[in-house]
Protein backbone atom coordinates (compact mmCIF):
# COMPACT_ATOMS: atom_id res chain seq x y z
CA UNK A 1 0.00 0.00 0.00
CA UNK A 2 3.00 1.83 0.93
CA UNK A 3 4.58 1.71 -2.40
CA UNK A 4 1.34 2.35 -4.34
CA UNK A 5 0.57 5.44 -2.64
CA UNK A 6 3.94 6.73 -3.00
CA UNK A 7 3.34 5.78 -6.77
CA UNK A 8 0.29 7.77 -7.20
CA UNK A 9 1.76 10.88 -5.58
CA UNK A 10 4.12 10.47 -8.16
CA UNK A 11 2.07 9.98 -11.03
CA UNK A 12 -0.29 13.22 -9.97
CA UNK A 13 2.91 15.70 -8.92
CA UNK A 14 3.59 14.72 -12.80
CA UNK A 15 0.50 15.59 -13.59
CA UNK A 16 0.58 19.22 -11.72
CA UNK A 17 4.04 19.97 -12.96
CA UNK A 18 3.61 19.30 -16.61
CA UNK A 19 0.09 20.93 -16.33
CA UNK A 20 1.30 23.82 -14.51
CA UNK A 21 4.62 24.38 -17.44
CA UNK A 22 1.84 24.27 -19.95
CA UNK A 23 -0.65 26.66 -18.69
CA UNK A 24 1.98 29.34 -18.20
CA UNK A 25 4.22 28.81 -21.11
CA UNK A 26 1.70 27.72 -23.73
CA UNK A 27 1.49 30.15 -26.72
CA UNK A 28 -2.31 29.82 -27.29
CA UNK A 29 -4.88 30.64 -24.25
CA UNK A 30 -6.98 27.68 -24.97
CA UNK A 31 -3.96 25.17 -24.92
CA UNK A 32 -2.93 27.40 -20.89
CA UNK A 33 -6.57 26.29 -20.20
CA UNK A 34 -6.21 22.94 -20.83
CA UNK A 35 -2.73 22.81 -18.73
CA UNK A 36 -4.82 24.39 -15.93
CA UNK A 37 -7.38 21.67 -16.16
CA UNK A 38 -5.15 19.08 -15.89
CA UNK A 39 -3.34 20.97 -12.88
CA UNK A 40 -7.24 21.05 -11.40
CA UNK A 41 -7.17 17.34 -11.75
CA UNK A 42 -3.83 16.33 -10.80
CA UNK A 43 -5.14 18.81 -7.41
CA UNK A 44 -8.39 16.66 -7.07
CA UNK A 45 -6.14 13.35 -6.81
CA UNK A 46 -3.80 14.53 -4.58
CA UNK A 47 -6.98 15.20 -2.26
CA UNK A 48 -8.01 12.01 -2.26
CA UNK A 49 -4.50 10.86 -1.33
CA UNK A 50 -5.01 13.16 1.82
CA UNK A 51 -8.31 10.97 2.39
CA UNK A 52 -10.66 14.09 2.09
CA UNK A 53 -12.85 12.26 -1.30
CA UNK A 54 -15.85 15.28 -0.49
CA UNK A 55 -13.35 18.33 -1.36
CA UNK A 56 -11.87 15.93 -4.49
CA UNK A 57 -15.15 15.69 -5.89
CA UNK A 58 -16.10 19.52 -5.15
CA UNK A 59 -13.10 20.23 -6.92
CA UNK A 60 -13.95 18.42 -9.84
CA UNK A 61 -16.99 20.39 -9.76
CA UNK A 62 -16.49 23.38 -9.16
CA UNK A 63 -12.97 24.29 -10.89
CA UNK A 64 -13.07 21.76 -13.75
CA UNK A 65 -17.01 22.09 -14.28
CA UNK A 66 -17.34 25.68 -13.55
CA UNK A 67 -14.17 28.18 -13.61
CA UNK A 68 -12.90 26.30 -16.49
CA UNK A 69 -15.90 26.87 -18.64
CA UNK A 70 -16.34 30.45 -17.21
CA UNK A 71 -12.75 31.05 -18.40
CA UNK A 72 -13.46 29.54 -22.04
CA UNK A 73 -16.19 32.05 -22.06
CA UNK A 74 -13.74 34.82 -21.45
CA UNK A 75 -11.46 33.56 -24.38
CA UNK A 76 -13.79 33.21 -26.56
CA UNK A 77 -15.83 36.79 -25.61
CA UNK A 78 -12.62 38.56 -26.11
CA UNK A 79 -11.68 37.45 -29.59
CA UNK A 80 -7.96 36.42 -29.35
CA UNK A 81 -6.12 35.74 -32.44
CA UNK A 82 -6.25 31.77 -33.33
CA UNK A 83 -2.38 31.78 -33.63
CA UNK A 84 -2.15 32.51 -30.03
CA UNK A 85 -1.46 36.54 -28.25
CA UNK A 86 1.31 35.24 -26.89
CA UNK A 87 3.57 34.37 -30.01
CA UNK A 88 5.66 37.28 -30.34
CA UNK A 89 8.84 37.32 -28.21
CA UNK A 90 8.51 38.24 -24.66
CA UNK A 91 11.25 41.18 -23.52
CA UNK A 92 14.16 40.08 -21.68
CA UNK A 93 13.58 42.64 -18.62
CA UNK A 94 10.22 41.02 -18.10
CA UNK A 95 11.32 37.94 -18.41
CA UNK A 96 14.09 38.45 -15.55
CA UNK A 97 11.22 40.00 -13.35
CA UNK A 98 8.86 37.09 -13.56
CA UNK A 99 12.21 34.56 -13.05
CA UNK A 100 12.66 37.08 -9.22
CA UNK A 101 8.87 36.64 -8.92
CA UNK A 102 9.16 33.59 -9.34
CA UNK A 103 12.38 32.60 -7.02
CA UNK A 104 11.45 34.47 -4.33
CA UNK A 105 8.97 33.67 -2.43
CA UNK A 106 9.67 29.54 -4.00
CA UNK A 107 13.05 29.68 -2.35
CA UNK A 108 12.67 31.53 0.82
CA UNK A 109 9.37 29.19 1.61
CA UNK A 110 10.96 26.30 0.09
CA UNK A 111 13.97 26.59 2.83
CA UNK A 112 11.02 27.40 5.99
CA UNK A 113 9.30 23.99 4.24
CA UNK A 114 12.47 22.18 4.78
CA UNK A 115 13.87 23.56 7.62
CA UNK A 116 11.16 24.03 10.07
CA UNK A 117 8.35 20.47 9.55
CA UNK A 118 6.04 20.42 11.84
CA UNK A 119 4.10 17.18 13.41
CA UNK A 120 2.54 15.17 11.44
CA UNK A 121 0.41 12.23 11.60
CA UNK A 122 1.58 9.43 8.87
CA UNK A 123 -1.89 8.34 7.96
CA UNK A 124 -4.90 11.12 7.63
CA UNK A 125 -8.39 10.04 9.13
CA UNK A 126 -11.27 10.74 6.75
CA UNK A 127 -13.86 13.03 7.92
CA UNK A 128 -16.96 12.48 6.00
CA UNK A 129 -19.48 14.84 4.54
CA UNK A 130 -21.82 14.06 7.25
CA UNK A 131 -18.95 15.92 9.74
CA UNK A 132 -18.68 19.01 6.76
CA UNK A 133 -22.25 19.15 7.07
CA UNK A 134 -22.30 19.37 10.77
CA UNK A 135 -19.61 21.87 11.32
CA UNK A 136 -20.87 24.19 8.04
CA UNK A 137 -24.34 24.12 10.39
CA UNK A 138 -22.83 24.13 13.56
CA UNK A 139 -19.35 26.28 14.50
CA UNK A 140 -18.74 27.81 10.94
CA UNK A 141 -22.13 29.02 10.08
CA UNK A 142 -20.98 32.59 9.61
CA UNK A 143 -18.62 31.78 6.80
CA UNK A 144 -21.14 30.03 5.43
CA UNK A 145 -23.51 32.45 4.90
CA UNK A 146 -20.91 34.96 4.53
CA UNK A 147 -20.03 33.03 0.98
CA UNK A 148 -23.52 32.83 -0.23
CA UNK A 149 -23.57 36.81 0.41
CA UNK A 150 -20.56 36.82 -1.42
CA UNK A 151 -21.87 34.84 -4.01
CA UNK A 152 -24.65 36.60 -4.61
CA UNK A 153 -23.15 39.89 -4.57
CA UNK A 154 -20.41 39.08 -7.09
CA UNK A 155 -23.44 37.06 -9.51
CA UNK A 156 -25.49 40.42 -9.32
CA UNK A 157 -22.17 42.59 -9.89
CA UNK A 158 -21.31 40.84 -13.00
CA UNK A 159 -24.60 41.00 -14.58
CA UNK A 160 -24.70 44.86 -13.86
CA UNK A 161 -21.12 45.86 -14.59
CA UNK A 162 -21.56 43.94 -18.28
CA UNK A 163 -25.13 45.02 -18.44
CA UNK A 164 -24.51 48.83 -18.17
CA UNK A 165 -22.22 48.76 -20.55
CA UNK A 166 -24.00 47.37 -23.46
CA UNK A 167 -27.05 49.39 -22.59
CA UNK A 168 -25.07 52.51 -23.43
CA UNK A 169 -24.38 51.36 -26.68
CA UNK B 1 11.02 13.41 4.68
CA UNK B 2 7.68 13.29 5.91
CA UNK B 3 4.25 13.77 3.52
CA UNK B 4 3.69 16.41 4.37
CA UNK B 5 6.36 18.16 3.49
CA UNK B 6 6.00 16.61 -0.25
CA UNK B 7 2.60 18.36 -0.54
CA UNK B 8 3.51 21.62 0.66
CA UNK B 9 6.37 21.69 -1.74
CA UNK B 10 3.80 20.92 -4.60
CA UNK B 11 1.95 23.64 -3.48
CA UNK B 12 4.77 25.59 -3.46
CA UNK B 13 5.45 25.13 -6.86
CA UNK B 14 2.00 25.93 -7.83
CA UNK B 15 1.76 29.27 -5.93
CA UNK B 16 5.96 29.89 -7.57
CA UNK B 17 5.11 29.30 -11.27
CA UNK B 18 1.46 31.28 -10.70
CA UNK B 19 3.68 34.24 -9.73
CA UNK B 20 6.23 33.68 -12.72
CA UNK B 21 2.88 33.23 -15.20
CA UNK B 22 1.16 36.72 -13.38
CA UNK B 23 4.56 38.56 -14.59
CA UNK B 24 5.15 37.24 -18.00
CA UNK B 25 1.94 36.30 -19.81
CA UNK B 26 0.70 39.08 -21.17
CA UNK B 27 -3.17 38.68 -22.08
CA UNK B 28 -5.74 39.25 -19.32
CA UNK B 29 -7.11 36.03 -19.72
CA UNK B 30 -3.35 34.55 -19.19
CA UNK B 31 -3.05 36.40 -15.98
CA UNK B 32 -6.65 35.19 -14.81
CA UNK B 33 -5.09 31.30 -15.57
CA UNK B 34 -2.14 32.13 -13.54
CA UNK B 35 -4.11 33.48 -10.62
CA UNK B 36 -5.81 29.95 -10.48
CA UNK B 37 -3.00 28.14 -10.50
CA UNK B 38 -1.96 29.92 -7.38
CA UNK B 39 -5.27 29.08 -5.82
CA UNK B 40 -4.91 25.86 -6.44
CA UNK B 41 -1.76 25.62 -4.62
CA UNK B 42 -3.64 27.28 -1.88
CA UNK B 43 -6.22 25.15 -1.57
CA UNK B 44 -3.50 21.84 -1.38
CA UNK B 45 -1.44 23.83 0.94
CA UNK B 46 -4.94 24.13 3.28
CA UNK B 47 -6.09 20.16 3.25
CA UNK B 48 -2.63 18.88 3.38
CA UNK B 49 -2.13 20.86 6.98
CA UNK B 50 -5.11 19.82 7.81
CA UNK B 51 -5.06 16.19 7.29
CA UNK B 52 -1.63 15.44 8.03
CA UNK B 53 -1.16 16.98 11.08
CA UNK B 54 -3.46 16.99 14.15
CA UNK B 55 -4.86 20.18 13.75
CA UNK B 56 -8.67 20.42 13.20
CA UNK B 57 -9.69 18.13 9.82
CA UNK B 58 -13.03 19.38 9.44
CA UNK B 59 -12.05 23.39 9.82
CA UNK B 60 -9.13 22.81 6.92
CA UNK B 61 -11.58 21.20 4.69
CA UNK B 62 -14.27 23.85 5.26
CA UNK B 63 -11.53 26.62 4.72
CA UNK B 64 -10.66 24.60 0.96
CA UNK B 65 -14.45 24.45 0.21
CA UNK B 66 -14.41 28.46 1.39
CA UNK B 67 -11.61 29.26 -1.21
CA UNK B 68 -12.86 27.62 -4.15
CA UNK B 69 -16.17 29.28 -3.76
CA UNK B 70 -14.75 32.41 -3.34
CA UNK B 71 -12.54 31.68 -6.66
CA UNK B 72 -15.64 31.05 -8.15
CA UNK B 73 -16.62 34.53 -7.35
CA UNK B 74 -13.71 35.94 -8.46
CA UNK B 75 -14.07 34.20 -11.40
CA UNK B 76 -17.30 35.45 -12.64
CA UNK B 77 -16.11 39.72 -11.41
CA UNK B 78 -13.30 38.53 -13.49
CA UNK B 79 -14.88 37.79 -16.76
CA UNK B 80 -17.26 40.79 -16.34
CA UNK B 81 -14.49 43.16 -16.35
CA UNK B 82 -12.38 41.39 -18.43
CA UNK B 83 -14.97 41.72 -21.00
CA UNK B 84 -15.80 45.16 -20.52
CA UNK B 85 -11.80 46.42 -20.57
CA UNK B 86 -11.25 44.39 -23.82
CA UNK B 87 -14.72 46.17 -25.30
CA UNK B 88 -13.35 49.78 -24.26
CA UNK B 89 -9.58 49.41 -25.28
CA UNK B 90 -10.15 46.87 -28.27
CA UNK B 91 -7.24 44.67 -27.27
CA UNK B 92 -6.58 41.74 -24.53
CA UNK B 93 -3.04 42.60 -24.07
CA UNK B 94 -2.55 44.19 -20.82
CA UNK B 95 0.57 46.56 -21.82
CA UNK B 96 -1.78 48.61 -23.98
CA UNK B 97 -4.73 49.22 -21.90
CA UNK B 98 -3.25 53.19 -20.53
CA UNK B 99 -5.14 56.21 -21.09
CA UNK B 100 -2.25 58.42 -19.94
CA UNK B 101 -0.11 59.53 -22.10
CA UNK B 102 3.07 59.99 -21.49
Amino acid sequence: MEILARLAFVLYALVIMSGAIMAVAAKGLVRALVGLIAVMIGVAGMYLLMAAPFVAFMQVLIYVGGVSVLIFFAIMLTKVSPDGDESSPNSLRRTLNALVAMLAPGVILSVVILKYPPDTVPVPTEVGAFNLGKGMLGSYLLPFELISIILFVAMAGAVLVAWRKWGNK
Amino acid sequence: MSALTLYQLVALFLLSIGFFGLVWRRTLIGMVISIELMINGAGLSIVAAAQLTPANAVMGQLGTLFVMGLAAAEATLILAIVLIVVKRFKTPQAGEISEMKG
